[in-house]
């Protein structure tokens, strides 16, 4: 039960602009690097230049001796205080190597940790980390994951015995049947490759060790610090309750800052050791070679199909190339693909076989979208194959493999059930916005003027508010705290750790509505343990909809205590008094009104409370979720390929998203234009290249290409509002969205746009050069 | 990094197959050489000084002469680190009779890491063809006529 | 990320640098716009012992018009050069060329003469300084000496600027003949994978034209100039002049662009240049 007045003052739904941004804009946010400590130490790594060696002696003695050091230390000297890296995920047959702070006796990738240096400061760090002198013995590498199965391959991890660290399997429906029926099989190889995460900000941190107390602070650029004080104290030895971890400014995470890293720990552990404050910033290029990359999955996959363009069942083998570590959650992101790996779609069968291969290469893990931007690509590239191989419309075969609005919920042969959804709605839509019409005539005219004009659309579906407990490593909850102050001012504090999802500004309208106040009263504060006592943090396009839930259920457990008060107050019967505007008043009575201000400083000063009533006016309240749940959507995009040069002009780009009940319309597009950022990034020119010898290529933004605005087009936006059933606000996220709907469309369209010289498929990205070559291929043909 | 060139050297091919195994006459030839000593049969510490523009590096490693079939070809192996990075490669070096003079061949495959290959995979190519094609010449240098002044 | 140790000073003449520059041998770098050689250090790269800060050399910062040349000093800025009237009237082409280099944070601090000292085999001046037969003023304690554009880009990252040398004023030829640059940017640094300068010289029926991004060492694709001689520019003359636009030169590849696709750039570039030079 929820009294709200939200509709009258109606924060909720209003396109506003954030409460963070003027510090952001400003410049004057506190990040990592921003705080200086007394007496803080600085750490600087020295990291392996080959991606597999033999470490066979480290002299320190001359960085030891270095002007302004404090310590040298190597794995010798750590790794057995430190305990090992936690990963989350675990498989019957997981093989798992001993993921210490510093390399042992072996470095496994380019960039890996085999020393730390401290000193006074940075430069002094830095300067001696040079003098570390490190005796390598290069060993075979293993870059090729599908190489790295093969009889006689070098080994990643040699203890283990294989490069294989899982397979894992989803089956659903009677996939041979499905199979065997089919008029038509379509196959195809496709490659999603290797993409570095690059936030702005790189990983940072500062621990702080007070000895009196015994209790150590981590401030560290991170998604999760609740998950970080779950996971740290086992490691480092300290107890959970002594350790407070503060994520203070985040400047971007994306998945990349969702993890527990060596350095967090390490420097946690020597700010204990050397009972002084240790700082460490991460470079650009450690953020390339040592911070996880994200996707990286090969696969042959195959659709059985009916001569109608019914996809029968859909069948795949994906190796996916872990990297030489299991971080987090590496081994579960392409579980995540195999969940929604039948897209938008009825799909009656489906057998998905996953391979996690180790190489020596920074460890994959989750990048926004996680598993589910793989699985979005290789579906809607597949519809698209279907479509021409059968001489059908590609819309049209969507359209006949969609589940009905009255489906929903939807069992998938995955074993989701699809909480609410009207794809066709969204395909519709965006079909408006684009001018379908138009834009399939002008795609006539163009080619007839010899362009190289094409249109891709997608149609997808993702998982989001992560997610039910049963489902989730470490619970799937989120927890929140309203507090009215005395003052009347009302202080939210949410456990999810926003950095740049805007919850500051959300969570705000939400309770404003609720509580009937002004937005200006409401602060919200997260990314600290101390302050926001539980939490599991924000990925998996969860804050809004699992924390909000939390904070929705808390409102009204306020709302209620506050009626109880105000009756007392009023002499009246707690289902006598209403609640309106912000205060409560007798029903009908047109008497006295007791408003926030008031009810708070009768609750605090507690001089006129009932008998046995609690002073205090605060709630808390843990929301469990019980689906995920499934945003989908529509885009559709235009491009022009220059037949000289293979570049890519993307012409038009429309898209339809459907994230139920929208908060703030214009956080939400600011969410959809990023992710399609993103994904033009992924579509057109981004990828992350090792060469044969494991050395990272891409290790800096001179050859790391991020999508910049001139790479952006004016997009068309739009939505439909399909609300969740499974949250009180209705909600769904999407946070994701734009990387997992995008990728596919834009290479939809550069496909099609090369159709009519007989390619058919091309692995990202979709760079000029490949289409130039294609191009030229076609010409010959 | 696979780089193949071809020179041509203005000495008989025995005469050119002594130079390039000579200590002496590899330390002039190799550009930024500082040092080559003799730690064993065929191979020698090498302690290099690299310049490309403004990017500086001090390398010291080893320099092995293997596969050794005088006067027609043999194999250098080199490896050296320094603050940049570590270079590795091999190079296979083939001398043909080519009047007047030797022909040689190079067949080279190189390796760079740290700091070099993340930030100068680009360069690579070029600043190996460049070194390669110095130390050729410089080798064809070592045969010219003396200078009268 | 942080520097090798070194010192600074910040001399106030030419003289004075020149006279720092020799003393210090080859432990000094000249800091100017700082673009390329900061990153360097920063990468530790470059440890030069001691930087020379020559940025408040006004005299090396003018852009005037001097006997028939236009004189662009060699701490002129990219985005000075691309916003001088002067330039804009009397040289386009370096306007344009200026305009297309980085982006704007680079183009307010890198320097022109800094990055043709540099010598990246991808800058964009290169292009230009060849294409407008440009030349050189560079400074020595002893004695000044003028080279012209075609005898000073020696090798990858180096000139004919001796360590003990200062490159002062890039001079071209005005009112230069119409020109284009056409660039494909390398997506990540925006460098050139192929850049081409082209300049038509419609009395003399002559053009220049220059690629950089594609070699080792920036070129003039005489080639094509040749092919080009005493023809009229029509799209058939420069379609098959362009197809020399990577004749004689071993071409670059890396993971951004094949030697072969850098080869075939320089060719469409080419024709688009020349095109567009015409039309001018």
């Amino acid at each position: 039960m929820s009294t709200t007045t939200g509709e009258k003052i109606g924060y909720v739904g209003r396109a506003m602009k954030r409460v963070e941004d003027p510090r952001l804009v400003k410049g004057i946010a506190t990040y990592v690097d921003d705080l200086r400590l007394p007496g803080m130490l600085h750490a600087v790594f020295v990291r392996s230049p080959h991606a597999h060696a033999r470490v066979k002696r480290i002299r320190t003695d001359a960085a030891r001796a270095a002007g302004g050091v404090v310590g040298v230390f190597t794995g010798a000297e750590v790794n057995a205080q430190c305990g090992t890296i936690p990963c989350a995920s675990s498989f019957p047959d997981l093989k798992s190597p001993k993921h210490t702070v510093l390399a042992g006796d072996r470095a496994y990738f380019v960039g890996h940790p085999v020393a730390v240096v401290v000193a006074a400061t940075p430069y002094a760090a830095a300067d001696a980390a040079e003098l570390v002198d490190v005796d390598y013995e290069p060993l075979p590498v293993v870059t090729d994951p599908e190489k790295a199965l093969e009889a006689g391959s070098p080994l990643t991890h040699p203890d283990l015995g294989t490069n294989a660290a899982f397979t894992w399997n989803l089956t659903g429906g009677d996939i041979d049947a499905a199979f065997a029926k089919a008029d038509r099989v379509i196959r195809q190889r496709m490659y999603h490759q290797r993409l570095t995460p690059m936030p702005i900000e790189p990983r940072g941190c500062v621990a702080s060790y007070q000895p009196g107390e015994g209790t150590l602070t981590l401030w560290t650029s991170t998604q999760i610090p609740h998950l970080i004080r779950t996971l740290l104290p086992g490691m480092i030895g300290i107890a959970e309750n002594k350790l407070r971890v503060v994520a203070p400014e985040v400047g971007g995470g994306f998945g990349a800052k969702l993890n527990l890293y060596a350095e967090e720990a390490l420097c946690s552990h020597l700010a204990m050791r050397l009972g002084a404050p240790v700082k460490w910033i991460e470079g650009r290029r450690e953020n390339a070679a040592a911070t996880i990359h994200g996707r990286d999955q090969v696969g042959d996959y195959e659709v059985a199909v009916s001569k109608d363009g019914r996809i029968l069942g859909l069948r795949n083998r994906t190796i996916a190339d872990l990297g030489s570590y299991l971080q987090l959650l590496t081994p579960a992101i392409p579980t995540l693909t195999g969940l929604v790996v039948t897209g938008a779609y009825k799909i009656p069968a489906v057998r998905m076989d996953v391979v996690g291969v180790y190489t020596n290469k920074m460890s994959t893990d989750a990048y926004r979208g996680a598993g589910r931007p793989e699985a979005t690509y290789l579906i809607e590239r597949l519809v698209d194959l279907v479509a021409a191989e059968l001489g059908l419309d590609p819309v049209e075969v969507r359209r006949r493999n969609f589940p009905a609005p009255e489906e929903f919920p939807f069992n998938t042969a995955t074993g989701l059930t699809f909480d609410s959804g009207n794809y066709e709605g969204a395909l519709r839509k965006a079909q408006q916005l684009a001018r379908w019409d138009e834009l399939v005539a002008r795609r006539t005219s163009r080619r007839r003027a010899g362009a190289l004009f094409g249109i891709g659309v997608s149609t997808y579906v993702e998982i989001c508010a992560m997610g039910p407990s049963k489902a989730m490593a470490a619970g799937g909850w989120e927890w929140g705290c309203v507090r009215i102050e005395i003052s009347g001012k009302v202080t939210v504090i949410t456990g999810v750790t926003p950095h740049g999802q805007g919850q500051e500004t959300t969570f705000a309208q939400i309770v404003a509505d609720r509580l009937g106040v002004p937005i200006e009263d409401i602060v919200v504060l997260h990314g600290d343990t101390s302050v926001a006592h539980y939490g599991r943090d924000t990925y998996g396009s969860r804050g809004t909809a699992v924390c909000g839930s939390a904070i929705v259920m808390c409102v009204d457990r306020i709302l209620e205590k506050a009626r109880r008060l105000a009756a007392a107050l009023l002499d009246a019967r707690p289902e006598q008094v209403e609640f309106a505007d912000g205060a409560f008043a007798v029903k009908g009575s047109g008497g006295k009104r007791l408003g926030w201000t008031e009810l708070a400083g009768e609750a605090y000063i507690a001089k006129n409370l009932p008998r046995g009533f609690e002073p205090g006016l605060e709630a808390s309240a843990f929301f469990e979720p019980e689906n995920f749940t499934f945003p989908f959507g529509t885009h559709i995009c235009a491009v022009e390929v220059n037949r000289d040069t293979g570049d890519v002009t993307i012409v038009q780009y429309v898209a339809v998203d459907d994230c139920g009940n929208q908060i703030n319309p214009l956080l939400v597009e600011g969410q959809v234009q990023g992710g399609i950022a993103h994904s033009i990034g992924q579509a057109l020119f981004e990828r992350t290249v090792y060469d044969e010898h494991g050395q990272l290529l891409t290790g800096e933004f001179m050859d790391y290409p991020m999508p910049r605005a001139e790479d952006i087009p004016d997009y068309v936006l739009g939505s439909t509002v399909t609300p969740s059933p499974v949250n009180p606000l209705g909600v769904k996220g999407v946070g994701e969205a734009g990387t997992i709907g995008a990728t596919p469309a834009i290479a939809n369209a550069v496909m099609d746009a090369l159709r009519p010289l007989g390619v058919t498929h091309l692995d990202l990205p979709l760079a000029p050069e490949k289409l130039w070559r294609a191009i030229r291929q076609g010409h010959k043909e | 990094m696979k780089l193949t060139g071809t020179y041509r050297c203005p000495a008989p091919r025995a005469r050119v197959y002594a130079a390039l195994i000579d200590p002496v006459v590899l330390q002039r030839c190799i550009e930024g050489a500082e040092q080559l000593v003799r730690t064993a049969g065929d191979e020698y510490d090498v302690r290099m000084r690299i310049g490309i523009g403004a990017v500086k590096g001090v390398f010291s490693g080893t320099v092995r002469l293997a596969d050794m079939q005088a006067p027609e070809a043999f194999t250098l192996h080199v490896e050296g680190k320094g603050a940049p990075g570590f270079v590795s490669g091999s190079a296979r070096i083939r001398l043909d009779d080519a009047e007047p003079g030797t022909a040689i061949t190079c067949d080279a495959d190189g390796q760079v890491g740290g700091v070099l290959a993340a930030v100068g995979s680009r360069l690579v190519d070029a600043a190996g063809r460049r070194m390669m094609d110095r130390f050729f010449e410089r080798l064809g240098r070592e045969f010219d006529p003396p200078t009268t002044s | 990320m942080s520097t090798a140790p070194f010192n600074y000073t910040r001399p106030k003449t030419l003289d004075e640098a020149l006279a720092l520059l020799t003393a210090h041998g080859g432990n000094a770098k000249l800091l100017a716009g700082g673009h390329s050689l900061i990153p360097a250090m920063k990468l530790r790269l470059a440890q030069p012992k001691m930087l020379l800060d020559i940025t408040r050399l006004e005299a090396l910062r003018r852009i005037e018009e001097r006997d028939g040349r236009l004189v662009i000093g060699a701490l002129a800025t990219h985005a000075e050069i691309a916003a001088n009237r002067t330039v804009a009237s009397r040289c386009p082409l370096l306007a344009e060329v200026a305009a297309s280099i980085g982006d704007l944070q680079v183009r307010n601090r890198g320097t022109i003469g800094g990055s043709i000292v540099h010598a990246d085999p991808a800058a964009d001046w290169p292009a230009a300084i060849l294409a407008l037969d440009a030349e050189l003023e560079i400074a020595g304690r002893m004695r000044r000496r003028m080279e012209a554009a075609g005898d000073f880009f020696m090798d990858i990252f180096e000139t004919s600027v001796e360590p003990d040398e200062i490159l002062c004023e890039i001079r071209v030829p005005v009112p230069a003949g119409p020109g284009a640059y056409v660039k494909t940017a390398q997506k990540a640094s925006g460098f050139a994978l192929c850049g081409v300068a082209a300049v038509v010289d419609a009395k003399a029926r002559r053009v220049r034209v220059a690629v950089t991004g594609v070699a080792a060492v920036p070129y003039r694709a005489t080639g094509v100039e040749e092919a080009l001689a005493g023809k009229p520019l029509t799209a058939e003359t420069i379609a098959a002049a362009a197809r020399h636009a990577a004749a004689d030169i071993t071409p670059l590849g890396d993971i951004h662009a094949s030697a072969e696709y850098r080869a075939h750039l320089a060719e469409v570039n080419t024709t688009l240049a020349l095109q567009r030079a015409a039309a001018r």
